[in-house]
């Protein structure tokens, strides 16, 4: 018999390895075991959902001018020059202006095409937001970018490295499941749940790292270019 | 050739992510100060604590991970430091910091009020920052512990006391409905 303790030790993965084994099959075997932690962690889920609270626009200017004292205060000290204005950043300023225009105009040549490598994701993710997304929009697609771009990098990444990374993914994706919960999207907040189990596969080394990231990255492009094709709706109808 | 463009560009990341996720730190604090004041003060703590370790990393993903937790736990901080303020000897863990009277936080918790309604505020602070941390933010029981300045076994308790009671609210919400 499996206590909803267990069950719920078992979502959270803080079961040690046998007992997460027993756990895992026993849920394998017993579709009702299966439907209890699902409406159990629905349950927990909405408890804790709450609305979005946009950041006052003062505590925005606060935090930015918070950052610049920093960047101009006695703390960067043993830098002569203040962070921005060294030759090197300057340069890279420069290069970074010609790269982006680069892209602008190979996006502008390609505007059908899904992005793939992770420069061009991280190009998508420096665009600045779209007037009529909402923060919920524009957040998840940060999300599936930077999820996208930390997936690629797994292969080269260390254990610890790795294992941290997959568990950021998933911690990550847990909130934007419960935000697509919310945001009335449960087949969205489905997908980025079916996340988890195939990322503790790679991270335990039952299954195959390329194919598995290949998987998730295919659906991670699937939802990014649908997400796309959802903004970009309402402005071909202006 | 990346590696070279993703140290040129981390001024230019810093700026993205602050642009881009500064709501998603803001809101999580505010879930665990319950309180505007506090949550902006936690996330400005860790931004100048990211910004005075910005060469240490690796890509966007990276920063917004780190300057997230670490504004989580400052607003922990903040939030049990606001409790030793208030002296509240008679109800220990039951705290809940103090609202501050600015229409802000009054916007705020309006909102976290109409929300967490019933459940969340049957809650105590530890309760209600226990649950938050382990099922919305996913943190370890250790790190829980750890943060909260207690041990593993009395974060597992504090998480099932705060399920059992949130789920008898909402047994009784879902029959009432």
């Amino acid at each position: 018999m499996i206590s909803d303790d267990e069950l719920l030790l078992y979502y959270y993965r803080e079961l040690d390895a046998p007992e997460r084994a027993r756990v895992g099959a026993a849920i394998a075997e017993q579709p009702e075991l299966a439907r209890r932690l699902q409406a159990l962690v629905a349950r927990l889920d909405t408890a804790a959902s709450m609305p979005e609270v946009p950041v006052p626009a003062h505590t925005r200017q606060r935090w930015q001018a918070a950052l610049e004292r920093a960047a101009n205060g006695p703390c960067v000290a043993p830098r002569t020059r203040s962070f921005f204005t060294q030759p090197r950043w300057q340069a890279a300023a420069a290069a970074v202006v010609s790269v982006a225009i680069v892209l602008g105009v190979q996006q502008l040549m390609m505007p059908s095409s899904i992005q793939t490598t992770p420069g061009t994701v991280a190009a998508t993710t420096n665009e600045p937001a779209e007037p009529n997304a909402s923060a919920y929009e524009h957040g998840l697609k940060w999300h599936l970018a930077s999820t996208e771009q930390q997936l690629a990098s797994l292969d080269e990444a260390s254990p610890e490295e790795r294992a941290r990374l997959i568990e950021t993914i998933i911690g990550q994706n847990r909130i934007y499941a419960l935000a697509a919960e919310r945001a009335g999207e449960p087949q969205l907040a489905r997908v980025l749940r079916a996340f988890t189990p195939i990322l503790e596969g790679v991270a335990d080394g039952r299954t195959e790292t390329a194919s598995s990231v290949a998987q998730l990255s295919f659906e991670l492009r699937v939802m990014q270019a649908r997400l796309g094709a959802d903004a970009a709706a309402p402005s071909n109808t202006l | 050739m990346l590696t070279l463009l993703q140290s040129w560009v981390r001024p230019d990341a810093f700026q993205t992510v602050l642009n881009e996720r500064s709501g998603r730190w803001y809101n999580a604090c505010l879930r665990i100060t319950r309180d505007a004041d506090l949550a902006a003060d936690a996330v400005q703590e860790a931004l100048l604590k990211a910004w005075d370790r910005r060469d240490d990393f690796r890509g966007e993903a990276a920063l917004d991970s780190w300057i997230h937790r670490i504004a989580i736990n400052a607003a922990i901080d903040l939030t049990r430091r606001r409790k030793r303020r208030a002296e509240d000897e008679f109800d220990d863990d039951g705290f809940e910091a103090e609202p501050t009277a600015s229409p802000e936080s009054e916007y705020v918790l309006d909102a976290l009020g109409r929300d967490l309604a019933v459940a969340m505020q049957r809650l105590s602070t530890t309760e209600r920052q226990t649950f938050l941390l382990k099922h919305v933010e996913g943190w370890r029981l250790e790190e829980i512990a750890e943060s909260l300045h207690t041990n593993v076994n009395n974060t597992k308790s504090t998480l099932f006391r705060a399920i059992r009671k949130l789920r008898v609210d909402l047994k009784v919400w879902s029959s009432e409905s």
